[in-house]
C-alpha cells in the first residue's frame, strides 16, 4: 500500500446553525484513505455519514480542521478549484442516479468530459468505452426512462469511471436497487476495486458494508469503529 | 469559458425551447414586438434617408433656389409676406450679371393648374414656365422625347414637357410625345417627358408641366407673380462663392439698403436635410420609446420565466455541479437559453415585419419610397439587439443559479 494517503482529514468538524443553535453533524473526525483502498462507510441516518461524504467528496467545506486531498489543502481551494477537483478526481455515483433525464445516456456520460473542455470525437469515444466496461455497450443512444434502475445505475457508473478519477464515491449506491440488482451493481464495484480503483462506498446496511475492505462507522457525528473488513468475501474471492 | 461548453450550452438551450414551445413563444412575445418596433423604425429611416437623396439629387446639392419664400419656413410668416416679389425683370437682370454660376435661370410656377387632353380634365398640376436652358438642371433631365429647344423658347411656341404622373395617367399607352394637350384653353405639343423622380417629399415633381417661359406669361401673365431663380453652381464646393455674389446681387438689385435683412431667401438641398433631421429625431424618439417599453416588457417575461427554469432545474444544477460544472459554466449555460429565447423571438419579429412591410409597400403608393423588404442590415442589428436583451433579462436568474450550493441543489426534488 501507497505511503501518501489519498484523502487525509484531520479533526474536522461541520457545524451547522440551526434556529439559533449550534448542530454539529461531524465532531473531531480524522482519517486516512490510501489509494486502491475500498472504504465503507456506515452509519444510520442522521449520523452524519452524508456530510461526510459531501465534504470528501469536495462538494460541501467542514467548518473546522484539515482535508488534504493529494496531498493539496481543500479548504484553501477557491468554488473553482473544488469544481476542479470533482471534476477530475471524484466520481460520484449517487443513490437516485441523478442522470438528465433528457440527455442519452452516452450524453450522460459525456457531461463530465464536456467540464473538462474534451473534444467532442474523444468525448464520444471515451463515452463509448466505459459504457462498454459496465457492460452496456449498446445502450449508448438510450435515455434514462428507457432503462432499467440497474441499467441506470451503470450508466451512473459509467460517468462516474469516464474522467479516470482518483476516488469513487457512492452514496447508497444500491438504496433504489432490488437485491438482485443490487448484488450485481456491488460486483462492479468490486471489479473497479480489482483494477485499483479507490472506492468509497456510503451506506446503512451491513450487507452492502461488508462487500469493502475496509469499515468506517460514524455515530452522531464522531468515528465509531474503523476496521479492517476481514470477513469481506471478496478479498477472499480475490485470493 | 471553453468551446465544450457553449456547444454544451446551446444544446441545452435549443432543448428547452423545444420542450416548451408555447411557453417560450408568449414568453418572448415582448421582446418580438420590441424588435418589431426597431425593425420598422430602421426600415422607414432607411426609406427616409434614400427618399432624402433622391430629392437632394433632385434638385442637385450644387443648386441653390432663390426665392420671396423659404423652403424651410422658419421665418416670420408675415415678414416674408411682407416682401416685394422677385419680378421677371430683376431675375433677368440677376441671371444676366452672375458670373461664379454655370447656369442661372427665372422660373415662374402656376400651382393647381389645369389640363384638357379630348374631354379629360386633370387637375392640381403645378405649371412651370423656364427657359430652354432648365435642361441642365438635374431637374430638367428627360426620360424620353426632349427638351424644348432655344428656337421653341424664343418663339414663345407652345411647347410642353410632361413630368412623370402627368404623361402616365393622360397617356397610359406610354408614348406622349407628338400629342396634344391644353393648358389655360391653349392646345400644347408634347415634345418630352421628365424622368421619374418623385418620392415621399417631393412627389409635385412628377405632377407639372413645363413650357416655355415666355408661354407661360403669355397665359398667366407677370403682374402679382414673383419668379423664383435657379442657381447651379457647378461643383458642391463652389456653393459658398456663389452664394455671396447672388445675396451681393439680389441686394443691389432689389435696393436693400445696408444693415437691413436681405428681404429673399436662397433655398438649398441642405433645407430638406434639416427637415429630414427633425423628422429622423421624432422617429427615433417615438421608435425608442416604444421599443423601450416592448423590451422592459419583454425583460420581465424572461426573466421570470428563466427564474422558472432555474427552479425547475435545481437538481440539474447540482447534477451539473457534483460533475465539475464551475458557476461560470452554469452561469453561461442559462445567459444562452436567455439569449436563444431572444434570439427566436428577434427571429419571429422577422418573419412578421417582412410579410408586414410588404403588405404595406404594395398597398400604400405613397410608400413607394421605402423598400418593400427588411434591409438585411437591420437583420444584424435585430439579432445582436436581441442577443443583448436576452443576456440582459437573463443575468439575475442566471446568476441565481450560478451561485447555488451543489449539496442543497443536488437535494432538491421537483
Amino acid at each position: 500500500m501507497n505511503n501518501n494517503p489519498l484523502i487525509h482529514i484531520q479533526n474536522i468538524s461541520k457545524v451547522y446553525e440551526m434556529g439559533g443553535e449550534q448542530v454539529f453533524a461531524l465532531r473531531d473526525i480524522s482519517l486516512d484513505i490510501y489509494p486502491n483502498e475500498y472504504v465503507a462507510l456506515m452509519g444510520p441516518s442522521g449520523s452524519g455519514k452524508s456530510t461526510l461524504m459531501n465534504i470528501l467528496g469536495c462538494l460541501d467545506t467542514p467548518s473546522t480542521g484539515i482535508y488534504t486531498f493529494k496531498g493539496l489543502d481543500v479548504n484553501e481551494m477557491s468554488d473553482n478549484d473544488l469544481a476542479d477537483i470533482r471534476n477530475r478526481e471524484i466520481g460520484f455515483v449517487f443513490q437516485t442516479f441523478n442522470l438528465l433525464p433528457k440527455a442519452t445516456a452516452a450524453k450522460n456520460i459525456e457531461l463530465p468530459l464536456i467540464y473538462s473542455g474534451v473534444s467532442s470525437a474523444e468525448r464520444k469515444s471515451r463515452a463509448i468505452k466505459v459504457l462498454q466496461d459496465v457492460g452496456l455497450g449498446e445502450r449508448l443512444t438510450h435515455k434514462p426512462n428507457e432503462l432499467s434502475g440497474g441499467q441506470r445505475q451503470r450508466v451512473a457508473v459509467a460517468r462516474a469511471l469516464v474522467t479516470n478519477p482518483s476516488i469513487i464515491l457512492a452514496d447508497e449506491p444500491t438504496g433504489n436497487l432490488d437485491t438482485k440488482t443490487g448484488i450485481e451493481i456491488m460486483k462492479l464495484f468490486r471489479d473497479l476495486w480489482l483494477k485499483g480503483n479507490t472506492v468509497i462506498l456510503v451506506t446503512h446496511e451491513e450487507d452492502v458494508a461488508r462487500h469493502a475492505q475496509r469499515i468506517i462507522r460514524i455515530r452522531d457525528g464522531k468515528v465509531e469503529s474503523d476496521e479492517k473488513n476481514t470477513a469481506s468475501q471478496y478479498s477472499q474471492e480475490s485470493e | 469559458m471553453r468551446i465544450s461548453e457553449l456547444g454544451e450550452a446551446a444544446r441545452i438551450a435549443i432543448e428547452g425551447l423545444q420542450a416548451n414551445k408555447l411557453r417560450s413563444f408568449l414568453t418572448t412575445l415582448g421582446v418580438v414586438i420590441g424588435i418589431t418596433f426597431v425593425i420598422l423604425m430602421g426600415w422607414f429611416l432607411n426609406g427616409l434617408d434614400a427618399a432624402l437623396e433622391s430629392t437632394v439629387n433632385l434638385l442637385g446639392t450644387d443648386v441653390m433656389y432663390v426665392d420671396k419664400w423659404s423652403w424651410s419656413g422658419g421665418q416670420n410668416w408675415r415678414k416674408t409676406m411682407a416682401r416685394k416679389d422677385i419680378t421677371y425683370q430683376q431675375a433677368l437682370e440677376f441671371c444676366k450679371k452672375i458670373n461664379t454660376a454655370e447656369v442661372s435661370l427665372p422660373e415662374a410656377r402656376k400651382w393647381g393648374g389645369t389640363i384638357q387632353v379630348k374631354n379629360k380634365n386633370i387637375t392640381g398640376i403645378s405649371i412651370i414656365g423656364v427657359p430652354f436652358s432648365y435642361a441642365n438642371l438635374p431637374a430638367g433631365t428627360i426620360s424620353y422625347g426632349r427638351f424644348f429647344s432655344q428656337f421653341e423658347d424664343q418663339y414663345s411656341t407652345n411647347s410642353a414637357v410632361l413630368g412623370w404622373n402627368v404623361a402616365t395617367t393622360l397617356f397610359p399607352d406610354g408614348d406622349a410625345i407628338g400629342r396634344n394637350i391644353k393648358i389655360g384653353g391653349r392646345s400644347f405639343e408634347v415634345v418630352g417627358v421628365i424622368i421619374k423622380r418623385g418620392n415621399m417629399m417631393m412627389d409635385f415633381v412628377d405632377n407639372q408641366v413645363i413650357i416655355p417661359i415666355s408661354t407661360f406669361f403669355g397665359i398667366y401673365g407677370s403682374i402679382g407673380r414673383s419668379v423664383s431663380i435657379a442657381v447651379k453652381a457647378g461643383k458642391a464646393e463652389l456653393m459658398d462663392e456663389v452664394r455671396s455674389e447672388t445675396t451681393g446681387l439680389m441686394r443691389g438689385i432689389r435696393n436693400v439698403a445696408p444693415g437691413e435683412e436681405d428681404d429673399f431667401s436662397i433655398n438649398e438641398t441642405q433645407t430638406f436635410r434639416d427637415e429630414v433631421q427633425t423628422l429622423r429625431l421624432s422617429t427615433w424618439g417615438i421608435g425608442i420609446g416604444l421599443t423601450l417599453l416592448s423590451f422592459t416588457v419583454g425583460i420581465i417575461g424572461i426573466m421570470n420565466i428563466m427564474f422558472v427554469s432555474v427552479t425547475e432545474r435545481t437538481k440539474e444544477i447540482g447534477i451539473r455541479k457534483s460533475l465539475g460544472a464551475k458557476s461560470s459554466s452554469i452561469l453561461f449555460q442559462f445567459l444562452v437559453e436567455a439569449a436563444s429565447l431572444c434570439f427566436v423571438g428577434a427571429l419571429i419579429a422577422f418573419i412578421f415585419c417582412s410579410a408586414l412591410i410588404f403588405v404595406i409597400v404594395q398597398i400604400i403608393p405613397q410608400a413607394d419610397f421605402l423598400t418593400p423588404y427588411v434591409p438585411p442590415q437591420l437583420l444584424l442589428i435585430a439579432a445582436l439587439v436581441s442577443i443583448f436583451v436576452g443576456i440582459l433579462a437573463g443575468m439575475i436568474p442566471a446568476i441565481r443559479a450560478s451561485k447555488m450550493d451543489p449539496v442543497e441543489a443536488l437535494r432538491y426534488e421537483s
